[in-house]
């Protein structure tokens, strides 16, 4: 067992204890986040081991776990493999980080504490689950996992219109890890693992990849002597594929004039695109961030978005590069609808809450405009979108988490001038601000500007797209100054006498300066980024034109 | 100590400046600050006297390219960086005075500093990614100080309007620098040569029209007046607003004439609407802003080239100077009891300050004249450079024809603001007091005395040539390689006769003064302000009404589907699925106790589907 599996295993584990241990409020809360800090640790030895130049998965774990046979059929294996790459090397710390952060900002949760950080410390084991996983089996089990314990933390600890905001998020996911799970299934199927198989069947005579692909597709190996497997890297190489499959590129298949290599990617890129959100598929989002409690929300729009954005680079992208790439357009055009559509939305929004939600699409919709446009740039801008939109909006949500916990409010119209009873707090916000508005010098400004550049200069799209999602960087200063202009500017004035407005206290000062001061950090040197996932992208590029 | 030491001093020392600024104890933090500044000067001096070269620093790595932070010393860098921190350290001194009494001042003078560490940047750096980065940030700068009272509803309005209005320039440039980069193949200026397309090179350009309030997108500037006075004379006049200027200057060697026309034009059209709004300002203020507008133009007019550079440090000095003056008289006036209720800054309430202030009368008498162009001034030099170059551009151009209708434009622009000038001196400080006010004499304040004195000091004549009628022999311009340009005598004749004819046309109307501020194109931002937010408005109507509903049937048609097969199950089918059935009932039952009472049925139905996809692709 490697440190992949600790960070794994760890809150796995104090997960039970909390959840079933009787500890009480208080221990409850310091296993947690005493955990969640061990993990960090953990983090901060796997990032220091991580080589950025090595090609590939590092610290890798495999032991064998599902053995199957179904007769005709071959034979179905999944193991347990984990590894780490440029790509995921960034999401697991950010997973850690703002675990860590929105355990910190727990103290509001006042019942069935112990329940609440037994969920919370699942839902860390889970998503690092689905960030390490190496296996897409393995992967799926702990997406799906990811479900349980997000749907009974908006559903007990949220607000009055909980139980509709959870079903809800609760049916979209499920919908979208359908689509995942129908193409998981099919392309295993379809494809064979030269390596389990030679493995398997050492009388067949195999030593190279190369040959047992021709004999593959020369029909050569009978069906019942194949061995599927969920292995990612063998699923990305459609050589792999057994011929006259639906998702053989040979097969000639059609059904509603797309191939089923298209389906295959157009499926996967659905199920992964409910995650992000994608625009129309986005309802759930606003719903569940308003109803979820301010730590949930951290960690929904976080690092529970960007399984949809690691999805299509790990999964959708990979399995299906001829199809993805013919699809650039679509998917930039649905990039750039999502940016302006949710920038529009936020203009609207009298809730800070739900516009900060709504921001979150229009902000992820850059991360799909960068990757539709194939290029280095566009790539390496939306990963770092992936980090820095992490950062940023826990950093707004922790914002209207202060004034949600001291009123009780959210409404925009009912604060006025906070900046004079507040500063420290108007200070904060303003770095949230304008960090999240795009100006230079914070991280915000890095994903966007790359995002932009990668598309206006791809060979793949018309430079249109580009200057589309320009527009979404003016309207996106356009909701954001015009609340912080509301709330923080102006005499003082609040709706109700009563509320109390004391500023920051220590514990948030902490987490809110930590987040805008790694802001400010990734903005000025987003080399330390750009360095870990430079040949994660280079070399996923080099696979797609080779 | 070594030039590249004192190089990376220059770039850190105003970032840390203003922390030290802001964390400082109250009592020291102004003189902390002009001291800060004043050593950055000094700096500043130091790098004006390098060589030409390129620094660069490694930064980061994108798709297997180095991208380092690389700058550019270049003579129009280096005097755009001396124009930068004198004005500067005047206005922290002169502030100090100005805004003695207000409370927690730490906060402005930290602003600054912010300001002067982003505009370093950007005129020095060779980067398109700081330089675009850089022109942001002195848009942020400029939003924290417009808001600086930000307890008052116009500021802060005022700030959202200017930060919004750059923000549409600021897309252009993004587009306009990356299709540099891209076609180029280069991410630095220095390392482009030869000559973009038209298209590239006007979005270039067309980014700096936000900066510099040219039209379409002046209206912030006269709004963003609500800022503190000395603020406004170093950012709103004198260098931030030169900044789309300057852009045109780092790019004129290579894009095309016809950017450099685009260029041209939007400065004429700016000059020309800049001035004969200045004439129709009752706030003192706002027609100098509106004069800026105009002059901004007048830069824009000599579109990029060594003229444009030599126009803006001359602009650059006595336009500072105009504000300061222009902030004493607003001062002195607070500080009367007969005036102090009233408007300080309407012209309503002047009239005759002669007497009361005479050294700003002085002071606005000699900057006016370099508005002008009169001789004996640094801007008579600038002005004419800008004919001369237009009218050189003429005789080996095939656009000869547009150079000369700019030149007519630029003769009417210098009769404009012959007149908006005179009338201004007039109506603050000749005649009598409009309204009657009893004032007493102004008390000596060195601390506005000695940066208006050194002002008026740096825009005459003697830096530029000894020669107050030619700047042939000039040190000065063969110093920071500024070609002077020639045209022919008939030019001075115009330049006299549009003296003569402000003058006259000032003397006529003299009785005359507005009664509001008229604004031009004053309408395009609250409308396209309302436009924004109707969409808004429709985009959510739309999402609740139409997207989200329709998720919403669909999952409700899902459970009518649901109890339909739950019915055939019961009566129609049996054996395994009415297994299948009864367990995922018993299932539902259990999650039933959860939450809710659908999600059983959503359970049930979502089994059968995944059931009927998986027969499928199995067989």
């Amino acid at each position: 067992m490697g440190n992949l599996s600790y960070i794994i295993l760890l809150p796995l584990l104090a997960s039970l204890i909390v959840g079933f241990g009787k500890l009480g409020a208080t221990y409850s809360r310091l296993v947690a986040i005493g955990v969640i800090g061990i993990q960090l640790l953990v983090l901060a030895k796997i990032a220091l081991v991580f080589d950025p130049s090595q090609v590939g998965y590092q610290l890798v774990e495999s032991q064998d776990w599902i053995h199957l046979n179904l007769g005709s059929l071959g034979h179905f294996v999944s193991k347990y493999s984990l590894g780490v790459d440029g790509l995921s090397i960034g999401l697991i710390l950010l997973t850690g980080l703002i675990s860590f952060v929105a355990l910190w900002n727990s103290k509001d949760i006042h019942d069935k504490i112990e329940g609440y950080y037994s969920l919370v410390l699942l839902l860390n084991a889970s998503l690092m689950g689905c960030f390490v996983a190496r296996d897409m089996f393995l992967f799926y089990v702990f997406f799906e996992f990811m479900l349980l314990p997000m749907y009974f933390l908006i559903g007990i600890w949220g607000g009055p219109r909980r139980n509709y905001a959870s079903l809800k998020f609760f049916i979209y996911t499920l919908v979208g890890s359908l689509f995942i799970l129908i193409v998981m299934l099919g392309i295993s199927l379809a494809y064979m693992d030269p390596n389990e198989t030679a493995l398997a069947f050492p009388n067949l005579g195999f030593h190279d990849l190369s040959s047992m692909q021709t004999a593959l597709a020369a029909h050569e190996i009978a069906p019942n002597q194949i061995v599927h497997s969920f292995d990612l890297h063998v699923l990305s190489d459609p050589k792999n594929c057994q011929p006259n499959n639906v998702f053989s590129p040979q097969s000639g298949f059609l059904l509603g004039g797309l191939s089923g290599r298209a389906w295959g990617f157009w499926l996967l890129f659905i199920g992964f695109a409910i995650k992000l959100p994608l625009v129309p598929l986005h309802t759930w989002l606003p719903d569940a961030h308003v109803e979820a409690p301010t730590p949930i929300s951290v960690l929904l729009a976080g690092v529970l978005l960007k399984i949809g954005a690691y999805g299509w680079l790990r999964m959708a992208i990979p399995f299906f590069p001829t199809e993805a790439v013919d699809a650039a357009g679509i998917m930039a055009g649905l990039g750039v609808f999502s940016i302006i559509y949710g920038a529009y939305n936020a203009l609207a929004m009298t809730d800070l809450k739900k516009l900060v939600a709504y921001s979150s699409v229009s902000h992820m919709g850059f991360v799909l405009l960068g990757i539709a446009s194939f290029t280095p740039e566009g790539w390496q801008g939306a990963i770092f979108q992936l980090l820095s939109h992490g950062i940023l909006s826990s950093l707004l949500f922790l914002m209207v988490g202060v004034l949600y916990s001291r009123t009780g409010n959210r409404q925009i119209d009912n604060f006025s001038g906070l900046a004079t009873k507040m500063p420290w707090f108007t200070v904060v916000s303003g770095i949230a601000i304008f960090a999240s508005l795009g100006l230079p010098g914070f991280s915000g400004f890095i994903g966007e500007f790359f995002s932009l550049m990668g598309a206006f200069t791809s060979t793949h799209l018309t430079p249109i797209y580009a200057i589309l999602g320009g527009l979404g960087i003016l309207l996106g200063a356009g909701y954001l100054l015009w609340t912080f202009q509301k709330i923080y500017l102006g005499g003082y004035f609040v709706r109700e006498s009563t509320w109390e407005l004391p500023d920051l206290t220590i514990l948030e000062k902490f987490s809110l300066f930590g987040l805008g001061i790694l802001s400010i950090i990734f903005g000025i040197f987003p080399g330390i980024i750009f360095e870990l996932s430079e040949i994660f992208v280079t070399n996923s590029l080099n696979l797609l034109f080779h | 100590m070594p030039i590249q030491t004192i190089f990376l001093a220059l770039l850190i020392l105003p970032w840390l400046s203003a922390g030290l600024v802001a964390w400082l104890p109250t009592k020291i933090q102004v003189n902390a600050s002009i001291v800060l500044a004043g050593f950055f000067t000094y700096l500043a001096f130091k790098v004006g006297h390098m060589p030409e070269n390129i620094t660069s620093y490694p930064w980061f790595t994108l798709g297997g390219n180095a991208v380092v932070a690389s700058f550019w010393v270049t003579k129009s860098a280096q005097l755009l960086l001396l124009l930068v921190s004198i004005v500067a350290l005047f206005v922290q001194i002169f502030s100090k005075s100005y805004l003695a009494e207000d409370p927690k001042i730490g906060r402005y003078y930290s602003y600054l500093h912010l300001f002067i560490g982003s505009m370093t940047l950007l005129v020095l750096t060779d980067q398109i990614y700081i330089f675009y980065g850089a022109w942001e940030l002195v848009g942020a700068c400029s939003y924290l100080l417009i808001s600086f009272w930000y307890q008052k509803e116009a500021p802060i309005k005022a700030a959202k309007k200017a930060f919004l209005l750059n923000r549409i320039g600021d897309i252009a440039l993004l587009f306009g620098l990356v299709g540099l980069a891209n076609y180029f193949g280069s991410s630095v200026f220095s390392g482009m040569h030869g000559s973009a397309p038209a298209l590239i090179g006007i979005a270039v350009i067309a980014g700096g029209i936000g900066k510099s309030a040219q039209f379409p997108l002046m209206s912030w500037l006269p709004d963003a007046m609500e800022g503190p006075t000395p603020a406004s004379a170093l950012i709103h006049a004198a260098t931030m607003v030169a900044a789309g200027v300057f852009v045109g200057i780092r790019v004129f060697p290579f894009i095309g004439e016809e950017a450099h026309l685009f260029m041209g034009i939007i400065g004429a059209i700016s000059l020309l609407a800049g001035a004969i709004f200045a004439l129709f300002q009752n706030d003192i203020k706002k027609a100098l802003a509106y004069s800026t507008i105009s002059q901004l133009g007048l830069m824009w007019l000599g579109m990029g080239s060594s003229a444009s550079l030599f126009h803006l440090y001359a602009h650059g000095i006595f336009k500072a100077g105009l504000f300061l003056t222009a902030g004493s008289v607003i001062h002195y006036l607070h500080h009367q009891k007969a005036t102090h209720q009233a408007d300080a800054q309407s012209l309503t309430n002047m009239g005759g300050l002669r007497k009361q202030l005479p050294l700003s009368f002085v002071a606005y008498v000699i900057f006016g004249a370099g508005m002008l162009g009169i001789p004996f001034t640094s801007g008579f030099f600038s002005k004419e450079n800008i004919a001369g170059f237009l009218w050189d551009s003429a005789q080996h151009s095939a656009y000869a024809n547009y150079y000369y209708v700019l030149l007519g434009a630029l003769a009417l622009g210098m009769m404009l603001t012959a007149t908006y000038m005179c009338r201004q001196i007039y109506l603050i400080f000749l005649g009598q007091n409009r309204e009657g006010h009893k004032l007493e004499k102004s008390k000596t304040d060195w601390l506005q005395i000695i940066p208006i004195s050194l002002l008026i000091f740096l825009s005459l004549f003697f830096w530029i040539s000894l020669n107050p009628m030619d700047a042939h022999e000039s040190v000065f311009l063969s110093f920071f390689h500024i070609e002077n340009y020639h045209i022919p005598e008939f030019w001075l004749g115009i330049t006299a006769g549009s003296w003569i004819l402000g003058f006259g046309i000032t003397y006529l109307t003299r009785r005359w003064v507005p009664k509001r501020n008229y604004q031009f194109l004053g309408f395009i931002w609250p409308s396209s302000y309302r436009i924004a937010w109707g969409l808004g408005q429709k985009f959510h109507q739309f999402d609740a009404r139409i997207v989200d509903r329709i998720v919403v049937k669909f999952t409700e048609l899902q459970v009518i589907i649901a109890h339909l097969s739950a019915w055939a199950d019961k009566h129609l089918v049996d054996g395994s699925v009415s297994l299948v059935a009864s367990i995922s009932r018993g299932l539902g039952k259990r999650l039933a106790t959860w939450q809710s009472a659908q999600l059983h049925r959503y359970w049930f139905w979502v089994f059968f589907t995944l059931v009927f996809i998986l027969i499928y692709l199995l067989y």
